[in-house]
């Protein structure tokens, strides 16, 4: 038998295509399927939002409390006021479909969220904050304004979108790409929520007071004060940026003819 | 300032990991090449040695001696590799980044044993087999690769007289 010299034969076990061409089909395409699944997501929880009435909600989350939320004492002043607050804001919302609960978080981040059958959270890092019992009613009232337009239900669907993509790419880093376009969408609308939430509370805080002084004055204090950077940092990561926010404030209350100067009411702490 | 912060975001979720992509890239495809360069060179040195995968030997080989010889080589993915054959994992498919990786062990394996054996003064190689193995685990948890070990062994023989039959 004779041997005969040959060159190997390239790219039988190769494919052409170009590796950049490879990673962009992929990274483009999964960006796009991610968000698209997560816009399809939006309007299943729409869908769920028709058909499980506020009523239902508010009978059926009635009592119920985070299990990792940190209170502070049940006799504290300030539980006692900001349920006060709250109630005298709710009463020029006619027909509120629920019964508000207020719980202050131990924390000393400065926050406020709407939760399932009508409970707001409000952090003691926030109370520390505010200077006024306006600045307060503004914070509170936006927080009405999300059960209004049932926006908390949607931040859980929201969540539990998250958190499906997060468990389908586990283990999986390349994959945070995907989950980070999601996020990006759904902030996308989450913004709207919150203009619309800032309008309803300025309007309740403004029924209250008969006009909406300092209702933005905690915003601007963050605006120029650095010194509360991790607050802002925190806050930011749920609500739109303060600048924005208090133009469109300031918009909406001019065009409402609501007056911006009144008397300030001090806390009654 | 919150129009930094929000820059700043974008910098850290899309920005960096895009960038150390681009650079694993760059480095990786670089690497690759040259590796490809040094392999076409080297197999157009060796190309008059015969390397076959009969699993007897040819009747007409006249053999004075015979040892085993072999070439291993251990090679591992760069982070763009990674990344891209991560996300192809979520569709499937044919993972496009890894197919210049293996074959580059596979040419370089035999390569180095078929160095492995001229220097030690054989002819050729017959049954000739590849062997392959991952060689452990790149986290804790178990799960990525932080490298395969290509191996290439045969029966490297001397020639009595060469190709004594057929000339």
């Amino acid at each position: 038998m004779r041997f005969v010299a040959k060159r190997q034969k390239e790219g039988v076990n190769v494919s052409d295509t170009h590796p950049l061409v490879e990673a962009s089909t992929l990274i483009v395409g999964l960006a796009a399927i991610f968000a698209i699944i997560a816009v399809a997501l939006i309007f299943v929880v729409e869908l769920a939002l028709y058909f499980v009435s506020a009523e239902d909600e508010a009978n059926l989350f009635g009592d119920w409390l985070p299990d990792d939320l940190i209170t502070v004492a049940p006799n504290d002043e300030r539980l006692y006021q900001t349920q006060l607050l709250v109630d005298r804001l709710a009463s020029h919302w006619p027909g509120a479909p629920y019964t508000f609960r207020v719980e202050i978080d131990d924390s000393e981040i400065a926050n406020a969220m709407a939760l399932p059958g009508g409970l707001i959270i409000v952090t003691q890092g926030l109370l520390n904050q505010v200077e006024s019992e306006n600045e307060l009613a503004f914070v509170l009232g936006h927080e009405l304004g999300h059960f209004r337009n049932r926006d908390h239900i949607r931040a859980l669907g929201r969540g539990i979108v998250l958190s499906m993509f997060f468990a389908v790419v586990t283990g999986n880093d390349a994959a945070g790409i995907g989950i980070k376009a999601a996020d990006i969408t759904l902030r996308g609308f989450s913004r709207r929520q919150e203009t619309r939430a800032d309008e309803f509370g300025l309007g309740l805080v403004h029924s209250e007071y008969g006009h909406v002084d300092e209702s933005w004055r905690l915003f601007e204090r963050w605006n120029i004060d650095g010194s509360s950077f991790l607050d802002l940092v925190t806050y930011l990561s749920t609500h739109p940026e303060t600048g924005d926010r208090i133009a469109d404030m300031k918009r909406h209350a001019e065009l409402e003819r609501w007056p911006v100067d009144g008397e300030i009411t001090d806390l009654s702490w | 300032m919150e129009g930094n912060i929000e820059q700043i975001n974008l910098f850290l979720n899309f920005g960096l990991p895009f960038l150390i992509l681009m650079i694993a890239y760059f480095f990786g495809s670089y690497i690759e090449k040259r590796h490809f360069r040094s392999i076409r060179k080297r197999e157009a040195e060796l190309l008059d040695f015969p390397v076959v995968s009969f699993d007897t030997m040819p009747d007409d080989w006249n053999v004075s001696r015979s040892d085993m010889v072999t070439g291993s080589i251990v090679i591992s993915l760069d982070y763009f590799k990674r990344v891209i054959a991560g996300l192809r994992g979520l569709i499937g498919g044919r993972i496009k980044t890894y197919e210049p990786l293996l074959e580059r062990a596979r040419r370089e394996a035999l390569l180095r044993m078929s160095e492995e054996a001229r220097t030690q003064g054989y002819d050729a190689i017959f049954n000739v087999r590849l062997e392959t193995s991952r060689l452990a685990n790149a986290r804790r948890d178990g799960k990525g690769v932080a490298g395969v070990e290509m191996l290439a062994f045969g029966t490297a023989v001397k020639f009595a007289s060469r190709f004594a039959n057929s000339e």
